[in-house]
């Protein structure tokens, strides 16, 4: 098993962050063409303590060094991942778990991430991943899927940091458009009602 | 907004998850409404007996039904242990 782990600051408060991981793998975000597909597959609120639980599907093309093509064949390249995650309102984190569902007799991949505030205007990611080759075999081979996936980490982690940010700074500039639309739609409405009460 | 893996679900999925962020953002985080049964919930459901048809298709759903046995723990803890605070 081999582990790995990175932690980041978004300088976004916290409920813009939240809001705008739902929309992570969006078209926004020109650093995660691996995510082909996200859905939704139940969502609730737990009536006591208020945090929302969802369950996702994603599902990624990852292109795959030649090496584990070999071992474990060319159809190991769109691979399905199942994701809960928990959206605690108060105490204000977010905690999303997620584990790969497709060959997950040859590999598991466990990753954990949290959001929580550092203050009101930044927010801290918390990542840890723990991978595992379960395939009966060589120690080497496994020592090598193992390190191959942990490097895939690393790069992978620069990268979706900086397409987060883009989707982060795509979500504040639409939610201030929103905002100056309802406001031009309200002064509208009230001179609207001006206009009719003279 | 992401794409379904079902393409024939893509529709709903979109009309889905614009409500939902909508609802997210302005009412949830704000505790105006708490509830699942939202106005988002009749959306929900559509785009949700796409996916479902189109997940077992695929033979999916089986492994969704494995890995949620996995995942038993996490809400133990994520979900359980803050009732008790």
């Amino acid at each position: 098993m081999k582990v790995f782990s990175n932690t980041e600051t978004f300088n976004y408060s916290w409920e813009e962050v939240s809001t705008a991981n739902w929309r992570k793998y969006c078209p926004w975000n020109d650093k995660s063409t691996h995510v082909l597909a996200v859905d939704t597959i139940s969502r609730t609120v737990d009536p006591e303590t208020g945090i929302l639980r969802t369950e996702r599907l994603i599902t990624c093309k990852q292109s795959m060094p030649d090496f584990l093509k070999k071992i474990m064949g060319s159809g190991m390249e769109e691979q399905q991942v199942f994701e809960t995650s928990y959206v605690d309102p108060r105490q204000r984190t977010v905690t999303m778990v997620s584990e790969n569902i497709t060959w997950n007799n040859l590999l598991n991949v466990q990753e954990t991430v949290v959001y929580r505030p550092l203050n009101d205007h930044q927010t801290a990611f918390e990542q840890a991943a723990k991978i595992t080759a379960l395939c009966g075999g060589w120690q080497k081979i496994k020592n090598s899927i193992e390190d191959t996936l942990v490097k895939r980490f690393r790069e992978n982690a620069a990268k979706g940091k900086e397409g987060f940010e883009a989707v982060l700074a795509m979500s504040r500039r639409v939610f201030a458009e929103e905002r100056e639309r309802e406001k031009m739609m309200l002064i509208q409405a009230q001179a609207v009602n001006i206009r009719m009460a003279a | 907004m992401s794409q379904s893996l079902a393409p024939e679900c893509n529709e709903l999925k979109e009309r889905y998850d614009t409500c939902f962020l909508k609802w997210y953002s302005e009412k949830y985080l704000r505790g105006i409404s708490t509830s699942d049964n939202n106005e988002c919930a009749t959306m929900f459901k559509e785009y949700n007996v796409c996916l479902k048809r189109a997940l077992k298709e695929r033979g999916i759903d089986k492994l969704l039904d494995e890995a949620r046995e996995d995942f038993k723990e996490n809400d133990a803890t994520l979900l359980g242990k803050k009732k008790c605070k």
